[in-house]
C-alpha cells in the first residue's frame, strides 16, 4: 500500500502505552510534535525513552493506545513509515564483517536509494570516513563506527531522525562532526533525541519532555523553560529510579 | 525482491569472509559421521550398518543445523543489525525467507560436504542397493523444512538469555514428522528392493506438507515474532 500523507505534526502521540507482562513501560503517554522540531527527551534509567523510540520506529508494537509519524501510523503503515525514518542509536546497527561501503551499499539496497553509488561516497565524504570506505567496520573505532551510523541513517533522506543517546561515548571530533551533520540537516527534518546529558539535550532542542516511570512528567516548549527549574524536575525524576 | 537479494546477497558476502557457518557445522557434521563409525564399529558382522545409517546421517544434520541457525541470527544481533534490517521498509516476510534461503543454502553445502564421507564410512562398496537420484531429492526437502522452521525458532531464541537451550527444546519436537519422514525417504534410497519407491514418495510426501505448512507458519508468524 502506497499513499501519500503530509502532515504539519511531525509526531502524534495518544495515550501510548506499552506493557512488557505486569510492567508498563509506557503509560498513556501524549504528545504532539511539529514538523522541523527537535525534540529532547530526558529520564531516569527505565524510564521508557528507549521503548518510546522503539515504538515510534515501528521496532516494538504499542499495548495500547496510537502513534503515528509523518502522518503514518506506527501499526498500520509501518512499511511506509520506516522509508521516512532514521535511527542513531548508541549501538551503531552496522555489520563488523562488511566494509564501510559495503555497509552503506546494502542499506541502500534495502531502502531502494536513487543513485546509490554516488550517495553512498556523497555520505562517507561528509563523515569523514571516504579515506576508510574499503576497511571493515570491525577495524573502527567507536567514534568512526558512530559517524558511519549516521551515515547509514541520513543515507534514504529520511524526513524525521530518531537518535537514542548519540552521543554516547564519542569522542570530542566524533562529538564535533554529529553536531555539524545535525547543524546541516536541522532546517529541514524533525528531531527526536534522547539524552541523559541535560545542558547537550536542552542546547539543541526546541521541546524538551522528561519521562518518569513510563509517563510524561513535563513537556514544554524550550524558550518557555526555565532552565532550573527544568534541572530540578530533572533531578527529582531521577529519584524515581526505574519504571 | 530488490531487498530479497541484498539480504541474501550480504549473508553470502559474510559467509565467505568469515567462514563461520561452514566451519563449524561442516567440521561438526564431520566428527558426527566419526563417532558414530567408530561406536558402530565393535557391532558385529551381523549388524549392517546400512539399516540405520539414514538416521545417523538425519541425526547429524539435525544437530548440526541447530549450531549454524543460532550462529546465523547472532550475527544479526551483533551491534544491533537485526534493529537495523527491521527498521528497512520491507516487509518482515521477505527478511524471513531471505534468512531462511541462505540458511537452506548454507546446510545444503555442508550436505554436499559430508555425503561422500558418509558414504565411506557407511556405505561399503557395492552395498548400496537403492536409487542414486532418490538421494539428493531427500536431502533437498529435508534442508527446506529445517532451515525454514529452524530460522524462525532462531529469530524467536535470539533474544533469551540461553538461546542454544531454547533452540534445542523447540526444535527438536517440531522436526520430529520431518525428521520421520526424511529417514524413511533417505533409508529407501539407501537400501532399495521392493516397495523402496513407494517408500521413498510417501517420506517426500510427508515431507512437501511438512515443508508448505511449516513455510506458511513461519510466514504468518514472523512478523509477531520479531515485534514482539
Amino acid at each position: 500500500m502506497t499513499q501519500s500523507v503530509t502532515s504539519d505534526v511531525a509526531v502524534e502521540v495518544r495515550e501510548l502505552t506499552r506493557t512488557f507482562g505486569a510492567r508498563k513501560a509506557l503509560d498513556k503517554v501524549s504528545f504532539d510534535l511539529p514538523a522541523g522540531a527537535f525534540l529532547s527527551v530526558f529520564g531516569p534509567n527505565g524510564a521508557g525513552k528507549t521503548t518510546l523510540v522503539k515504538v515510534l520506529t515501528t521496532l516494538t508494537a504499542p499495548s495500547k493506545g496510537t502513534a503515528k509519524v509523518s502522518g503514518f501510523d506506527v501499526v498500520a503503515d509501518a512499511v511506509e513509515l520506516r522509508s521516512r525514518i532514521g535511527l542513531i542509536s548508541h549501538n551503531p546497527l552496522l555489520y563488523p564483517d562488511l566494509s564501510a561501503e559495503e555497509n552503506l551499499e546494502f542499506f541502500a539496497d534495502m531502502y531502494g536509494v536513487p543513485d546509490a553509488e554516488a550517495r553512498v561516497r556523497e555520505l562517507l565524504v561528509a563523515v569523514e570516513l571516504d579515506h576508510r570506505r574499503l576497511d571493515l567496520v570491525r577495524t573502527f573505532s567507536r567514534g568512526m563506527l558512530q559517524r558511519l551510523s549516521i551515515a547509514r541513517a541520513l543515507l534514504h533522506r529520511p524526513k524525521v531522525l530518531f537518535l537514542d543517546e548519540p552521543y554516547s561515548g564519542l569522542d570530542p571530533h566524533a562529538v564535533e562532526i554529529l553536531d555539524n551533520l545535525i547543524a546541516q540537516i536541522r532546517a529541514d527534518h524533525t528531531f527526536v533525541m534522547i539524552s541523559h546529558d541535560l545542558s547537550k539535550g536542552l542546547a539543541l532542542c526546541s521541546h524538551a519532555l522528561i519521562l518518569a516511570k513510563g509517563k510524561v512528567v513535563l513537556s514544554a516548549l524550550r524558550e518557555e523553560l526555565d532552565e532550573e527549574q527544568f534541572a530540578a524536575t530533572y533531578r527529582e525524576t531521577v529519584g524515581l529510579g526505574v519504571a | 525482491m530488490r531487498q530479497f537479494k541484498a539480504i541474501l546477497r550480504k549473508d553470502i558476502v559474510m559467509e565467505l569472509r568469515t567462514k563461520e557457518m561452514i566451519t563449524s557445522m561442516g567440521i561438526y557434521a564431520l566428527l558426527t559421521m566419526v563417532i558414530y563409525q567408530v561406536a558402530l564399529s565393535q557391532s558385529g558382522t551381523a549388524f549392517d550398518p546400512r539399516n540405520i545409517a539414514a538416521g545417523l546421517l538425519w541425526l547429524a544434520f539435525v544437530f548440526t543445523s541447530m549450531l549454524g541457525l543460532n550462529r546465523s541470527l547472532v550475527h544479526e544481533k551483533d551491534q544491533g543489525c537485526l534493529e537495523a534490517l527491521l527498521l528497512s521498509p520491507v516487509d518482515r516476510p521477505v527478511i524471513f525467507f531471505a534468512k531462511a534461503s541462505g540458511n537452506l543454502i548454507f546446510l545444503l553445502i555442508v550436505q554436499v560436504l559430508t555425503i561422500p564421507v558418509f558414504a565411506f564410512l557407511f556405505l561399503q562398496e557395492g552395498s548400496y542397493a537403492g536409487e542414486w537420484w532418490m538421494i539428493p531429492l531427500a536431502l533437498f526437502a529435508g534442508a527446506v523444512g529445517i532451515s525454514g522452521v529452524g530460522t524462525l525458532l532462531a529469530t524467536m531464541s535470539v533474544n533469551t538469555k540461553g538461546k542454544d537451550f531454547v533452540l534445542a527444546v523447540l526444535f527438536v519436537p517440531l522436526m520430529y514428522p520431518l525428521l520421520l519422514a526424511a529417514v524413511s525417504a533417505t533409508s529407501a534410497a539407501i537400501l532399495g528392493g521392493d516397495g523402496s519407491v513407494q517408500q521413498f514418495w510417501t517420506g517426500m510426501g510427508m515431507m512437501a506438507a511438512f515443508d508448505a505448512i511449516m513455510l506458511l507458519a513461519s510466514f504468518a508468524l514472523h512478523e509477531f515474532i520479531v515485534g514482539a
